[in-house]
Formats: C-alpha cells, structure tokens, sequence
C-alpha cells in the first residue's frame, strides 16, 4: 500500500482560511489521540440535532474520545446550503479499478453527518474512535461518477479477521459530491483491508441510458488497504481548514475538492489504471489528484439542449426543466421532459428523489443515468406552448447529507412550470 | 475450539456458547452445568408418537403471552456428507439412528424436534429426479456462497444440552442420549460436512451478546432478536397445511431454504432512531402511528401490515421516502391473504459475527425466491428509496450463503430414492 500525505488538499481556501493548529495545539493533540479517557464530548446520544462544539469561534483543536476535533458549528443554519465553519483535510489512497468501474477510497475522522428519510433528519454523532471512510465511485471509461444508491458493500478486515461489514450510506458533500461513507468503529491502530463490492446498477433503480444501457450489470469488488495510525489521525486533524468567521452559515458551499470533472470532465489517460492487485505507486496522485478524481458535477443548466422550461428552485435546490423533442430518450413517438435537481453552487446531483408532474402532463419522472446528459429524471410526453404543469417532489433526495447540506433539500414545495 | 470461560459469561450465554462450540468437552460441560436439573428432566419418547411431517412443531411449541408459537431456543443445522452409495441396507441404519433419537427425546420443546432435509447435490447421485433447484443468488445486492453437501438435520430444543448430545449420539460420537440406547447412527453412512451452523431465539437472548464487537450495547434488553424487534406473528406465518407438498412422490413433505445473513448492528442501533427502526422493519406508518412499542410488544398477534398497508408500499416509497421490511414481504400473500412462507429463522454469532439464519419453509423453491424478491424490493428504488436506502432493512444485512433442500415426509426420511 502506498501511503499518501493528507497534504494533497485543494489549497483554494487557503487564502481565505487559517490553520488553527500551530505547534502548541499539535502537541496538545497529540497527547489526546488515542486516549482512552471518555470526555464525555462524544455524545453518541440518537434523537437530536444538538451540535457537538458550543458555536463559539474560539481556536479549536481539542479532540473528544473519537478523535473528531471539537469543531464549531453554525448554531442557526438557514435551510438552505450554507458555509460550514471548516473544512476538513482527508487522505486520498489510490485509485483503484474492477471491471467497468474505478474507486477513490478516502479517510478522514469521524464526523457528524446527516441521515435522511423521507422528510426527516437525524444526525449521527460520532462516538467512537475510528475513521469516516468515503469512496467515490465512477465509470472507468467517461470518468462520470454514479451518483445513485447501488447498494454497496464493505468488509474490513484486519489479518484476515472481519472487524466491521457494512453498507456505507450514499451521501453528498459540498466538497467530495455524491459518495459512499460511514463513521466506521476501529478498535485499534494498525492496517485493515477493505473489500468494497459493487452491485450491479439495477434498472429498476435508474433507468439507464445512451451508453450505460447495457452496462453496470456485473458485481465487481476492490480492494485497497489502510493504515490506521497516530500519524494519520494526527495529519486528518491538524489538516482542518477553517473559514473567516464572518463567513460561517452564510449561504453559499466550499469548492469541491477535485477538478469540476463529471459529465465532460476529462480523465487524465491512464490515470488509475494501475493494476489493483501490484499495490505500486502507479497513478501519480500527488498533485495530479484533480485528475485522477472526477467529481459528481452535472453539466451547467446553458449546456442543455431543448426547449428552456426555466431553472426553478426549491428548497434551495436547483432544477434544470428542459422539454426535448427530438431525443433518443422515448421511442421517438412523444417528447421528453427532463428534469435534473441539483446543489446550487457545486451542480452535485440529487439521486433517489421522487418527482411528479401534474397539468398539461401528469405521472411519475424516472430517475435515469445517461451517458451524455448524466443523472436526471425523465417522462415522456408531449407539452405544447402556454402549457402550465406542476412539479412536485414527493419525497426529497434519499441521501445522507454532509455539513452544510443537511438543511436544505428538505422541505421542498410544487413549482410550477410553463411551456414559452 | 477452545472453551468458554465460565466466569465470564452469563450461564444461558454460556449454554448458547457450549452449542456453538460443540463437540464432546463442550457437551459434558453443558450436562455438568445443567445435569442436576435437566439430567432427569428431559422427556424421553416414543417413535410412534411423532407425526407423519417432519415439519408439524407447531402443535408442540408453547405459545407466548399472546398466543403466537413460540419457537425452540437453541438451534443446530448440522451438514452432512454421503460415505457410501445409499442402498437399502444404508436407508434401514439411518432410519434406525433417527428412531433411536426419536426414543431418547420427545417430541417437544423440552424434548427435541428435528428434520431431515436433502440437497440438489443429493438428487443428483440417487436419481434423475430434480425435485429442487440448485440455491442461486436471489437479489442483486449478494454474491453468495452455496450450501454443497448433501445432507442437514435441523435440531431444535429449549435444552442446549439436548441439541448438542442430539447431534453427538447421531454421528456416534457418544452413547447413550438421555440414558436411552442408540440402535444405530449415521456411521458409516454419513460423515459431517461444513459449515456447521448454530443459533438461539428468545427473549433477551440477543442482549446476552453485547460482549462481541458486532453487538453494540443498545440491543434492547427484551429483545428476541438481534435487531430488536419481535418477529413470527402467528398471523403473518404460513399454516403449516400451506408449506406441505400436496401430491407426488413428496407429498407430506416440504422444501427449506436457509439464507445465512450477516447483519450490521451498531448502524441499526446507533445511527437510526427508534422510528426509523419501527418503520424500517414494519412499515412507516408503524413509525408515524407508533403501533410497535419498543419491540413489538403492542402488536399482539398481527403486524397488520397485509392489506391496506402493503398495498401502499410504492406509495410510501414515493411519499414518505422509506417502506418496511414486513410491508414490503407482504406483498407477496396469496390472493386470500395466506402467507406463503413459515420462517423458523434463528439468531446466531457463529464465527463471532452477528447475524442471522433465515430458514423457510414453503411448498416449493420457487414461492422463496418470490417472497424474497419481494423483500428486496428492487421494483421500489430508485424513487424514494435507494436499492438499500429507506429500503426495509437492506441496509444492515448481508446475504452470505444459501442452500435448498428438500424435507421428505417422516416415513421417507430415511435416504429416500436410495
Ligand atoms: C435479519 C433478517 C430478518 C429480520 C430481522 C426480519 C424481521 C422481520 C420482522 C420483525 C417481521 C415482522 C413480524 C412478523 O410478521 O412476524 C418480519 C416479517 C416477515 N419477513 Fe422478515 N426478517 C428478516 C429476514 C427475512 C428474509 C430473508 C425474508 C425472506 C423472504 C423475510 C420474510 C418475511 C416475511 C414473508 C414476513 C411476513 C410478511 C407478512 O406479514 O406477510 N424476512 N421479518
Ligand atoms: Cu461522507
């Protein structure tokens, strides 16, 4: 296993951040990782949405018993995607490939993120020592990330032994898009081996499309390998960024971490088609990482073809209408409405949503995945001028929500949509 | 194996330790722990009595406080292999093990229940008949290893002691079950194959566990099952009239599927809340409504979910983003509202990992794969809920291994074919 510094951050908030922890606190630090002593900072409590941190902008850096630093928080959010206090510093391994697909493990500490269902949100907490251990999944060959639950899988072992088996939650961030995470427990330091298996993307959970249609069918696992240390939970700390105070909680997201890759987003050749199984420095990720991980961007709403039903808004999301007539997405007998809800700010796609349509068309959109006009969901259908139709969402994206995410995409009223 | 400490464990966590370990040390350390008041105490039986399907427990299961059947605590399927080409010579011997066992205990909880069960690869060396399909994945989410051998006995009792000497004196590795004299056993006939696999059911069992890894301390003290809530509800069981084979060679029989699943606890307990956890495993309206109580207790009989609440399974999924594990399942009744399925499913932590032994009986094969695809609910993601997402339970279980077989009815039990 190549073990890569935490170092390889974007620095674009640099500028606009501090370091929090000189070497006063890091020696501090030091003396808490690992400690066993329960500060009770690491309420694990279920059922609230109480912050950890008591919102005070003092210079942070004190880490509870599950190594998360002590950050503050926004204390009043608006319900809406706003600037969180931080960012956090996580480590990139290396890519690794399985069939159709490439994976980009990250780890970063435990963190506080957000679980959704239906319209409901409950915060989990961390309350152990261990790491948030994220993968971004996408197609090896456009280097479009799949931004829906496809149920994966993970084992984590530690000399051959299963120390944890789970499904890590589908989620999205303002700085690493759609991915798969979890807070996962490790009871001590050392290496662990991961497989992650990836299901086939079912039809029924995604329409796909173009290209994809007769792809993602086959099961496929990785498997990459991490050190869990003194020294990497030291650097995911001290890594954290924060942003000017008069900043915080105001409306707007961090940059994402890699380059705006998605859609168009270009694949440097090569990268991250090392052989998974040589474990060799292959794919140069250092300071070439904005090539080797594309990020879940959509295309920006003047890249869409068809008719323009407006860019709506609802519960701070942003919908791109379109009414497409000519489109290899219906047999061709009827036109197409395409609906595609993103993040404002950073167009990361907001999967497992149900959409509805009621007025001059009615029924229920179908997510889809197409090879060139990425996630969005779709109905056939024919809409003629001064036409007026609803959209309705009738359940908000079923995905986990990082900081920064978890107010908005919520309550979402009807829009309303008229045909020029 | 090594043994468990004494000590250091609670005594029916010992007891469900000593199963797991099996073998002969473990087996005296069981009958030295339970010998003053069970030596005696276990009720030996007659062959003559045990009805004609080897399936038919019902009638001599006890019943809980509402009258749902309440099934034996501790739990073995022991896998078998062939030693010899079964003759009749072979089919006398086995038949005489069983009905030695059959003398050793009753036919009850307190006694011993067990069935046999062939596989695939059985009927494949004693005959040209098929009369079950070769286990196969199921669900898109697994990719899941396939019970082989050919051969299982099912041993169920309320006394670990029971289910272990059970199995022993069935293999000829001890004499004399209960005091009673064993005619015969499956040497030389049958030898033991892998993986052996054991397990236990009852209330406050699950939280006996909390010492592993896998099972956080939150598993609700009453709980009969590790994701803490109360499960097999008469009304939502198959009679067993509905499992039985009705007419052909098998008749009187039934066919089991055993899925082994894995199951992620500290997500379900500590991550969720306890509506999402009603909902998930019955139904959001469960959750909304708060029908469950903290596990199950209010329900009585009935989840209720056939009908009305399964019939709105999609629309839950759209509406309220989430549907339930039972919800969901129900879908899959017959049009006069009967399950399909009778689930004798088991708690384990075999190999020291949480998780499940999810064994069904049902009249064929094909009725599983029905209910459980309905399970999976593949048809719900994509809208609402993700392909494990809000999905049920899919989110905490992981599918390991499967395997059919056919019970044959009693008098068939014997190597039938052979
Ligand atoms: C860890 C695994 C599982 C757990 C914890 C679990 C738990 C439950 C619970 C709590 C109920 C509701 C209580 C009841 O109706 O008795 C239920 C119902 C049911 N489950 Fe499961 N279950 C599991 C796996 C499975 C599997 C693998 C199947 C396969 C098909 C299944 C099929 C059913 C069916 C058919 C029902 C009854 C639905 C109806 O009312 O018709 N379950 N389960
Ligand atoms: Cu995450």
């Amino acid at each position: 296993m190549t073990r890569h510094s935490p170092g390889r951050r974007t620095d674009r908030l640099s500028r606009r951040a501090f370091l929090a922890a000189g070497a006063a606190a890091t020696g501090a630090l030091a003396g808490c990782i690992g400690g066993d002593d329960e500060d009770g900072n690491g309420n694990g409590g279920n059922g609230t949405n109480g912050d950890e941190g008591d919102g005070e902008p003092s210079s942070p850096d004190v880490v509870n018993s599950s190594n998360a630093p002590t950050t503050p928080s926004v204390e009043d959010p608006p319900d809406a995607v706003y600037l969180p206090t931080h960012q956090e510093s996580m480590e990139h391994l290396e890519t690794v490939e399985a069939g159709e697909y490439a994976v980009m493990p990250m780890l970063t500490y435990p963190h506080k993120f957000w679980l959704v269902s239906g319209t409901e949100r409950e915060a989990v907490t961390p309350d152990s020592t261990g790491v948030h251990l994220m993968a971004t999944v996408w197609d090896a060959e456009t280097g479009e990330v799949l931004p829906v639950d496809t149920g994966a899988q993970l084992r984590l072992t530690r000399d051959g032994d299963l120390v944890d088996q789970r499904a890590p939650w589908p989620m999205i961030s303002q700085t690493m898009g759609f991915h798969f995470g979890d807070n996962v427990p490790l009871p001590e330091q050392g290496t662990y081996a991961v497989e992650f298996d990836l299901t086939p993307i079912g039809g029924d959970t995604v329409r796909k499309t173009g290209e994809f249609a007769d792809r993602f069918t086959e099961p496929r696992t990785v498997r990459f390998e991490f050190e869990f240390d003194q020294e990497f939970q030291e650097s995911v700390v001290n890594g954290v960024e924060y942003l000017e105070e008069d900043q915080w909680g105001d409306r707007g997201a961090l940059e994402p971490m890699a380059g705006m890759g998605g859609m168009n987003g270009e694949m440097e050749d090569g990268a991250g088609d090392d052989d998974m199984d040589d474990g060799g420095d292959g794919n140069g990720s250092e300071g070439g990482m904005e090539m080797s991980m594309p990020f879940s961007a959509l295309q920006p709403a003047d890249a869409y073809l068809g008719t323009d039903l407006g860019t709506l808004a609802s519960g701070d999301a942003t919908f791109v209408v379109r009414y497409l007539t000519e489109t290899r997405l219906t047999d061709g007998s009827s036109g197409y409405l395409l609906v595609s809800p993103r993040t404002p700010y950073n167009r990361v796609p907001l999967a497992d949503t149900a959409l509805a349509v009621e007025g001059a068309l009615e029924g229920e959109l179908i997510q889809t995945l197409d090879s060139e006009l990425g996630h969005h969901y779709g109905i056939a259908g024919d809409l003629a001028s001064d036409e007026q139709l609803d959209l309705v969402v009738e359940s908000p994206p079923q995905v986990a929500r990082h900081r920064g995410y978890e107010t908005a995409f919520l309550e979402m009223p009807p829009m309303t949509v008229e045909v020029p | 194996m090594e043994l468990p400490d004494p000590d250091e464990t609670s005594r029916r966590d010992y007891l469900r330790s000593l199963v797991a370990v099996g073998g002969t040390a473990a087996l005296s350390a069981c009958l030295d722990l339970t010998g003053d008041e069970s030596g005696s105490g276990v009720p030996t039986g007659d062959p003559v009595e045990r009805p004609a399907r080897q399936h038919a427990w019902n009638d001599a299961l006890g019943t809980d406080d509402d009258g749902n059947p309440r099934p034996p605590e501790h739990h073995v399927l022991v896998p078998l292999s062939l030693t010899t080409t079964p003759d009749a010579d072979a089919s006398d011997t086995v038949e005489a093990a069983f009905q030695s066992l059959e003398r050793a205990y009753a036919h009850d909880p307190a006694g011993l229940l067990f069935t046999v069960g062939y596989s695939p690869a059985y009927f494949a060396q004693v005959s040209s008949e098929k009369p079950i399909p070769a286990p196969e994945a199921i669900t898109t989410l697994e990719s899941p290893e396939f019970d082989e051998f050919d051969a299982v006995v099912h041993f169920a009792s309320d006394k670990a002691a029971v289910v272990m000497e059970a199995e022993q004196a069935l293999l000829g590795e001890t004499d004399e079950p209960n005091g009673v004299e064993m005619d015969a056993t499956l040497e030389g006939v049958f030898e033991r194959a892998e993986p052996r696999r054991t397990g236990f059911v009852g209330p406050g069992l699950p939280a006996e566990h909390t010492g592993l890894d896998g099972v956080p301390d939150s598993v609700p003290e009453e709980a009969p099952f590790f994701m803490g809530f109360r499960s097999g509800f008469a009304e939502s069981q198959a009679p067993e009239e509905r499992v039985t084979i009705q007419d052909g060679p098998y008749a009187g029989g039934t066919t089991m599927h055993v899925e082994s699943l894995t199951l992620q606890l500290q997500t379900w307990f500590e991550q969720d809340n306890h509506f999402q956890r009603v909902s998930k495993i019955y139904s959001p309206e469960h959750g909304e409504e708060e029908l469950a109580g903290d596990v199950g207790e209010k329900l009585g009989t009935s989840t209720g979910v056939a009908g009305e609440i399964a019939e709105r399974t999609e629309q839950d999924a759209r509406e309220r983003g989430m549907v339930g594990h039972a919800q969901k399942a129900a879908r899959a009744r017959d049009d006069n509202g009967t399950p399909p399925l009778l689930r004798r499913d088991f708690n384990t932590v075999d190999n020291e990992v949480p998780g499940v032994h999810f064994l069904s009986l049902q009249r064929s094969i094909d009725e599983f794969v029905r209910v459980r695809q309905a399970m999976a609910g593949e048809d719900l993601a994509g809208e609402g809920v993700g392909q494990r997402l809000n999905n049920g339970i899919l989110q905490y279980i992981f599918v390991r291994r499967r395997g059919n077989f056919l019970l044959p009815p009693r008098e068939d039990r014997a190597l039938l074919e052979a």
